[in-house]
């Protein structure tokens, strides 16, 4: 594989590269999440391909990576949200197949995604889901207590 | 040969397998119990396709928010009398999913069960095991009236097979 | 939870713009609408499907997911490392094994392990074994959906040859528990040997006079070739995983382009197909038996001797792993962040029915409702799998839904925005 792809991104986006194993970190501002993305494909015309969007919480920030695949390497584009205010730009047009990883970043860390269409409702969670619950996956979050809202005991 | 081999050859014993939110494997040991190896339908057990026709419920899975209404409605559409076998950990009590925000503890909280089969699955011949015990103990017509649906008591599950 | 929305995700001039993008959102009006599911004869897992229907013709699919999610992410996060892999391996009955493996090998890859070669090598073999049953499992289903009993209850049996092997392996016929930190648990049982090699033959046997069977036996064809139809565009487009991508055409399989365990020594030849039919995922998935056969062969004849696992500390260093396998319906992707300890901070799963998902309700467009357990069941769908942690839904409104006054309720209080 052509190393360029993730340089080429930074040199046009900004943000850092940093290598973990067997993927390639790209860190960026979250708005410049939808040019990194779109860089990305550009250099991957062939074939790319999304594996996910994992969203996970980092304490003050919610950190939100998607993952490409391409040969023996993930090239990862890492970005972070405020908890407070966790808003992002959807890639979901350009790129398909993102849509449902996004909408369930969105259910389970509490993430906006402005322009997916799945995710302007409730869309991962059970119906039962109590809706002043916090988004499970966040830290303060107490399954044992969602448990009793859902009167599932 | 024995009553209940005798018993279950007279009748034919309809399952109606339903998954509440269970990891497939005891969906698949339960197929597996119809095929070739095992056939339950030497026994008479077939499995069909509407809970209108069934006799027995086989039920797997932890029964979550969203398969427990699903699941009441499918015991209350089958015809009386009704027998319900819950199949694997999960339908006994969330099993290794115990304390996950979303699982219920256990297919009896939701509906009233007549017998347990323990196992992560269990193996074919303990589900086809325990049906054929089921019927075999609990003659038609003694079984939970509609009226206790929700609210069976704890004597109901101990004779069962736990 | 978000009623925030002006324009909602089903009508709008947006939607229909974006159609093909998010898996058909489009206007319909009522009339048009098949239920299909929750609890249907045709999915063995509770899933719902809404269809929008011409006719007898599908014009469009709007999947309800999320009747098996548990939140066993959520769980992940308070348990230890050890404790975890019983737990991921029970999110599904039919990979299990992958699961664990993919998630082990996520670990190993923190702690920096060398994993003894020949605990590599088993770790193939029960993957492969566990791939053969799993495609067996599915060409059976198929016929069972096609009303082809005899195949269905031809292929289990001898399916049961298969799940015999990794129960005398393992010690279990679904969730093996076999994998563990820096290895496997225990070696392989002596003299294994010969009855692998007379199963594999068996079934190589059986397998070849499937595939001929499914190419010619009528039945079989009218119902599956030409059927749920995607080209290797749209597959670009939605990334799909597994047979499903293969049978357009692109050759991608993790195990050759990404190796893990011991695939870069037994190396998988990867099977395609061109036409992205449900006939030719029949012959696709046939071909991938044979090949499992074989490698499993090959890795037999190639063991080395040695430890089968080493000991592994219990807490793990902090730092993060991405790692994915080729579990039988694709790619396995496990995400795993450690704060340093003995549990994780973080544990994501995307399983491949997640990813293939979209690619179905496509693949549905365009045939009759009389396809749909046959297209469905097409992608090997895994749905235990996918709600794990990831539910999606296009729209709550379904209060002319034949499913009752509370979903009615709850549709109405939640769905202001529909215009009916």
């Amino acid at each position: 594989m052509e190393e360029g792809n993730l340089d080429d991104v930074a040199a046009r986006v900004g943000g850092q590269i940093s290598q973990n194993r067997n993927s390639r970190v790209l860190t960026i501002e979250p708005g410049k999440l939808r040019d990194a993305c779109k860089f990305l494909i550009d250099e991957m015309p062939d074939f790319y391909h999304l594996s996910t969007v994992t969203g996970f919480d980092e304490g003050k920030t919610i950190g939100v990576i998607y993952h490409f695949w391409k040969g023996k390497e993930f090239l990862s584009i890492k970005t972070s949200v405020p908890k407070e205010n966790a808003i992002l730009n959807s890639v979901s047009d350009i790129l398909p197949a993102s849509i449902l990883y996004e909408a369930e970043v969105k259910d389970l860390l509490g993430v906006e995604f402005k322009g997916n269409r799945m995710t302007l409702q409730r869309l991962i969670l059970p119906d039962a889901y109590p809706p002043e619950a916090p988004p499970p996956l966040r830290k303060e979050a107490d399954p044992e207590k969602i448990r009793k809202m859902m009167e599932l005991e | 040969m024995s009553y209940l081999t005798r018993w279950s050859r007279k009748r034919s014993i309809w399952v109606f397998p339903v998954n509440a939110a269970s990891c497939n494997g005891c969906d698949i040991e339960i197929l597996a119990s119809l095929t070739p190896r095992y056939d339950a339908e030497r026994l008479g057990v077939e499995v069909v396709a509407s809970p209108r026709h069934a006799d027995v419920l086989l039920v797997t899975g932890t029964a979550n928010s969203m398969t427990r209404g699903i699941l009441k409605k499918i015991y209350e559409q089958m015809p009386e009398p009704r027998l319900v076998v819950a199949v694997g950990a999960c339908a006994l009590g969330a099993g290794v999913m115990r304390g996950c925000y979303n699982v219920g503890h256990g297919v009896d909280k939701v509906i009233p069960v007549n017998l347990f089969i323990p196992g992560c699955p269990p193996r074919p011949e303990a589900i086809l095991f325990g049906i054929l015990k089921l019927v075999g103990e609990h003659p038609r017509g003694q079984v939970v009236a509609k009226e206790q649906i929700g609210k069976v008591s704890t004597t109901e599950h101990e004779e069962g097979e736990k | 939870m978000s009623d925030k929305g002006n324009n909602s995700p089903i009508s709008g001039e947006e939607g229909s713009a974006k159609r093909e993008v998010s898996a058909g959102l489009m206007q319909y009006s009522p009339e048009n609408l098949m239920p299909f599911g929750p609890v249907h004869p045709a999915l063995h897992e509770p899933e719902y499907f809404k269809l929008i229907l011409e006719g007898e013709v599908i014009v469009d699919a709007i999947p309800r997911i999320g009747f098996v999610h548990r939140g066993i992410e959520r769980a992940a996060q308070d348990r230890t490392w050890i404790k975890n892999i019983y737990l991921f391996e029970r999110i599904c009955g039919i990979c299990s094994f992958a699961h664990s493996l993919s998630y082990v090998q996520a670990i190993e890859g923190i702690l920096q392990f060398e994993v003894p070669k020949r605990a590599r090598y088993i770790r193939v073999i029960v993957a492969e074994l566990e791939r053969i049953h799993s495609h067996m499992l599915w060409l059976g289903l198929v016929g069972y959906w096609t009303g082809f009993d005899t195949l269905f209850m031809w292929i289990w049996k001898d399916r049961e040859h298969v799940l015999d092997l990794i129960e005398a392996i393992t010690g279990n016929r679904v969730h093996k528990s076999y994998n563990t930190i820096s290895g496997v648990r225990k070696d392989l049982p002596e003299n294994i040997s010969e009855p692998i090699k007379r199963e594999m033959a068996y079934i190589q046997d059986r397998i070849r006079y499937y595939r001929d069977l499914v190419s010619r036996e009528e039945t079989l064809v009218v119902r599956t070739r030409g059927i749920g139809k995607i080209d290797a565009e749209t597959a670009r487009k939605l990334c799909p995983v597994g047979p499903l991508l293969r049978s357009t055409g692109i050759a991608r399989d993790v195990r050759t382009e990404d190796p893990y365990a011991a695939y870069d020594e037994i190396v998988p030849e990867v099977k395609t197909s061109s036409q992205g039919d449900v006939a030719s995922l029949l012959t696709l998935r046939a071909d991938e038996v044979l090949e499992s056969c074989r490698l499993i062969l090959l890795a037999l004849e190639k063991m080395p001797s040695g430890p089968t696992k080493l000991t592994a500390p219990r807490s793990v260093p902090k730092g993060e792993n991405a790692f994915h396998v080729e579990a039988p319906r694709g790619e396995l992707f496990y995400y795993i962040r450690s704060p340093g300890g003995i549990t994780p901070e973080r544990v994501k799963i995307r399983t491949p029915t997640m990813a293939n998902v979209l690619t179905a309700t496509s693949m549905l467009k365009g045939y009759t409702l009389a396809d749909v357990p046959v297209v469905l069941t097409g992608m090997d769908p895994c749905f235990g799998c996918m709600d794990r942690i990831s539910v999606f839904e296009v729209d709550k409104e379904k209060q002319w839904s034949v499913r009752g006054e509370d979903l009615r309720q709850y549709g109405i209080s939640h769905y202001k925005t529909k215009k009916l």
